[in-house]
């Protein structure tokens, strides 16, 4: 019973929140300067009766909401027309039907464009999350179990620099390394290795993940291995470890059962934040640059 | 104990490098057919002709397609896919002879009816707008005749028509009747040129392969890849290491290490679409400036609007300082939005302001802008308002910021001040135009073979579209632009063309600082036979892709 109610509680809040984030983005899109007709029509190509044309292509000729016309600037419009008949109703209700509209750069639909991206953003992510929890967490243990000695120091002062790397320096470095040692640069497979059979399809794949899996590797490690390590230490000084400790029981027995299962709490709350943050995070940036290339004209 | 966990953790970090450093089945190429790979940092934004913006997608277009005519790098057209043209003596009625035999890639024959059924398509689709805005509006109609041939009737003679014609590639009638012309992505992109579309991914690459029965130009490779790269940097050390056989751009930061490299040749010169980066000035009179419902705010500052405050400021301009900084000595000084890229059209008789601070300061001294209050800075010779100009430019332009800075510097010698702002592109677009809500802006322009459509800026015909950056005025210069649109002589439009240019430099609408130039580089260990003696680089172009061949 109070199970239920908990989770109709979470529900209605998601609802809330999802609908709270469609206003906003949608609002905030409308009171940046800037439409995606208008940056056509610096193009001296571009007949006036041609932005015309795009402006009733992508809806952007019917008022923004009842009563506004548009926001940048801000423009008073007539408060009687349907409010059905407004380009926030039509976005609400195509949005609920799953309709995310045609791309103004690519004219191909959104949904299309996000499946694509999507993809290699989860692999990326996938791979990327997996290995740096399992080398931050091992990273962490040793150092935390082996506290102030060489160990401990390199893990840390490496783990430090990790984590304070720039990402897209890293990235360049890393892009140099790769491509003396052969390593593609760009893109998610070779072109044409769609017709190999599916396992070198997946080794050519593979190969195209390694320098992007890597920096992404590289960066979270460092956060891991010292979340680990200092929350380790803090249990590891528990009276109750050093009660194990003078049972006999081996160093082992000790952190896999009595220390680790405590001191994991704070890395998973870490990691489970990160993985929101960084799959909104990577479509949000794809977005931004795809919104930006479509309004620029030159350089 | 302690040195066996340090041998661990290192080992540990081994592991993860050789990880990166095995490439499994990366050579091995034995009887591998050649395959040209090139390096860009774009990727088509439409396969659709109608609907595709970026010049990615016209390289494609220009390899994977044919028009009626080929632009050449040194700015001329050569018909190609017509034995004959003739033209009645009103200028109206062109008749095209279309070659017989020519082939789509998947067989069937192409004729005159898919070349008039492609001009009608671009003509009446009004959601191809940068079509039909600037190419076909003179079309009166297309047919096509039994003799395989297309006549073409125009409602009016005008000089330009292969440049009209250039970018309007012919495609297949039997494939584009049956589909949605607007939401169709022409993925497999059926067409007649000399290499056929094999695998696009967008933001990938895009793989071609050789259509060897090509009617005038079969291609001596087998394959072109074209690779999207995300950034530059990796552009250029994919070419360093040979994993590019041919790169269509870099940062200008890399060519002089890169000339250095082994078996790269690096190619300077004109671009293909030449380029042309502005100092905007908002000289928008009250009685020009677009009425409110067109979105005219005007807020420029009025010195603006006096000559002599640009030709000062033209002159305090020292622009190969700003090619040698800002473009690393890799550009041309420049004069109006004519670049010297467009060739016969450029008028090369035009005398630049000279570089003289002494001067400047003399002209804003004769025309009565004082320094009344002593802080360095002139006022306006009734003493109101300071010489202080608002400069704003593109946030995403890498060039725009030093230009801003050394400008800054620059204009200071005569007492002038900027306030500068980097501003998003879209933002900078609704300061821009129509509204004129600024004083000074940086941006650019790449232009068309023809030098119409840049002229058209200058006009007052732009101020309420949004075309005219600048809001500025002149009659006479209207005339002229309406003369030259429908001068059927070819030196008599050229000295038009040419005498608008003197008559924007004269005025200073701009301060034009530089026309960029374009960098490309291939290998020289793996094809040779690109073209690189012409006025313009364009090593993707079908001219070079077309002719290269593996070297031995």
């Amino acid at each position: 019973m109070n199970r239920t109610r908990a989770l109709i509680k979470k529900i209605t809040w998601s609802i809330f929140t999802i609908l709270f984030v469609i206003v906003l983005n949608f609002f905030l899109f409308r009171v940046l300067p800037g439409d995606p007709a208008r940056a056509g029509i610096r193009d001296p190509r571009l007949k006036k009766e041609a932005v015309e044309m795009l402006r009733v292509r992508f809806g952007l000729d019917k008022q923004v909401i009842n009563c506004f016309e548009s926001l940048n600037p801000i423009k008073v419009g007539s408060c009687t027309v349907n409010p059905l008949d407004t380009q926030f109703f039509i976005y609400a209700r195509n949005l609920l039907q799953g309709e995310l509209g045609i791309s103004y750069h690519t004219n191909r639909p959104v949904a299309d464009v996000l499946a694509e991206r999507l993809w290699n953003t989860v692999l990326l992510i996938g791979a990327g999350q997996i290995l740096s929890i399992i080398i931050g967490v091992v990273f962490g243990v040793f150092a935390a179990w082996k506290a102030r000695t060489s160990i401990d120091y390199v893990a840390v002062i490496t783990s430090l620099m990790a984590w304070s790397l720039p990402t897209f320096w890293l990235a360049i470095i890393l892009l140099f390394w790769g491509s003396n040692n052969g390593l593609p640069l760009a893109g998610k497979a070779s072109p044409g290795s769609s017709a190999l059979p599916l396992l070198q399809q997946w080794v050519d794949i593979a190969r195209h993940m390694i320098l992007p899996t890597l920096t992404y590797t590289i960066v979270y490690m460092g956060e891991y291995t010292l979340i680990m390590r200092s929350s380790l230490m803090d249990v590891l000084s528990e009276d109750y470890i050093l009660t194990a400790k003078a049972k006999g029981l081996s160093t082992f027995q000790i952190l896999k059962d009595h220390a680790l299962k405590n001191a994991m709490l704070p890395l998973v709350t870490v990691i489970a934040i990160n993985l929101g943050f960084t799959v909104a995070g990577a479509i949000q940036i794809e977005a931004v640059i795809f919104l930006a290339r479509a309004g620029q004209r030159d350089f | 104990m302690k040195h066996r966990m340090l041998y661990i953790l290192i080992l540990a970090a081994l592991i993860l490098s050789a990880c990166g450093g095995a490439p499994s089945g990366a050579n091995g190429a034995t009887d591998e057919p050649s395959v040209v790979h090139v390096g860009w940092a774009g990727s088509p934004d439409s396969l659709n002709p109608g609907l595709a913006i970026l010049t990615e997608s016209y390289t494609i277009f220009d390899l994977v397609y044919d028009s009626m005519y080929n632009l050449n790098l040194d700015g001329s057209f050569t018909l190609n896919l017509a034995d004959s043209v003739d033209r009645s003596d009103d200028g109206l009625v062109y008749t095209f002879k279309i070659k017989d035999g020519i082939k789509w890639h998947d067989g069937k024959p192409l004729t005159a009816e898919d070349v008039s059924f492609s001009y009608n398509l671009y003509k009446d689709t009004p959601e191809y707008p940068y079509l039909n805005g600037y190419y076909t509006p003179y079309f009166s109609s297309i047919e096509s005749t039994e003799k395989n041939e297309v006549v073409l009737t125009l409602t009016e003679a005008i000089p330009n028509l292969e440049s009209q014609l250039v970018f309007l590639y012919i495609i297949p009638k039997h494939i584009w009747e049956n589909e949605n012309k607007v939401e169709f992505e022409n993925t497999a992109m059926i067409g007649s040129g000399p290499f056929k579309m094999a695998e696009y991914v967008q933001n990938e690459f895009v793989r071609l392969t050789a259509n060897k029965e090509h009617f005038a130009t079969p291609p001596k490779v087998d394959e072109v890849i074209f690779q999207t790269f995300e950034n530059q940097d990796a552009l250029v050390q994919a070419i360093k290491t040979g994993q590019m056989d041919m790169i269509t751009e870099m940062p200008n930061t890399a060519v002089a290490s890169l000339k250095t490299v082994e078996n790269v040749e690096v190619v300077v010169g004109a671009p293909f679409s030449p380029g042309v980066s502005d100092i905007i000035f908002n000289q928008t009179e009250e009685e020009n400036c677009p009425t409110p419902e067109e979105g005219g705010i005007c807020t420029g500052h009025p010195a603006l609007r006096d000559r002599n405050v640009r030709l000062a400021m033209s002159h305090a301009t020292d622009k190969q300082k700003l090619i040698d900084v800002v473009l690393l000595g890799l550009g041309t000084p420049g004069l109006t939005l004519i670049p010297d890229g467009l060739g016969v059209w450029y008028n090369d008789s035009l005398k630049d302001y000279e570089f003289d601070v002494a001067q400047a300061n003399q002209i804003l001294d004769d025309a009565g802008y004082l320094d009344t209050d002593g802080d360095k800075i002139r006022e306006l010779p009734d003493g109101s308002r300071p010489l202080t100009f608002r400069l704003n430019w593109p946030s995403d332009s890498i060039s725009a910021p030093r230009t801003a800075e050394l400008l800054s510097e620059m204009w200071g010698e005569i007492g002038i001040t900027l306030e500068m702002q980097a501003v998003d592109p879209d933002a900078l677009t609704s300061q821009c135009c129509p509204a004129f809500d600024f004083d000074i802006m940086l941006w650019g322009w790449a232009s068309d073979p023809d030098p119409s459509a840049l002229l058209y800026v200058y006009t007052s015909e732009a101020i309420p579209t949004g075309s005219s950056e600048t809001g500025y005025s002149n009659p006479v210069y209207d005339d002229l632009y309406a003369k030259q649109q429908i001068e059927l002589d070819f030196e008599a439009r050229k000295a038009i063309v040419w005498e608008m240019q003197k008559i924007v430099h004269e005025d200073v609408v701009y301060i034009i600082p530089f026309y960029e130039q374009a960098t490309q580089a291939y290998r020289t260990d793996r094809f040779t036979g690109w073209i690189t003696n012409q006025a313009k680089v364009e090593l993707p172009d079908s001219s070079s892709l077309v002719l290269i061949e593996p070297v031995k």
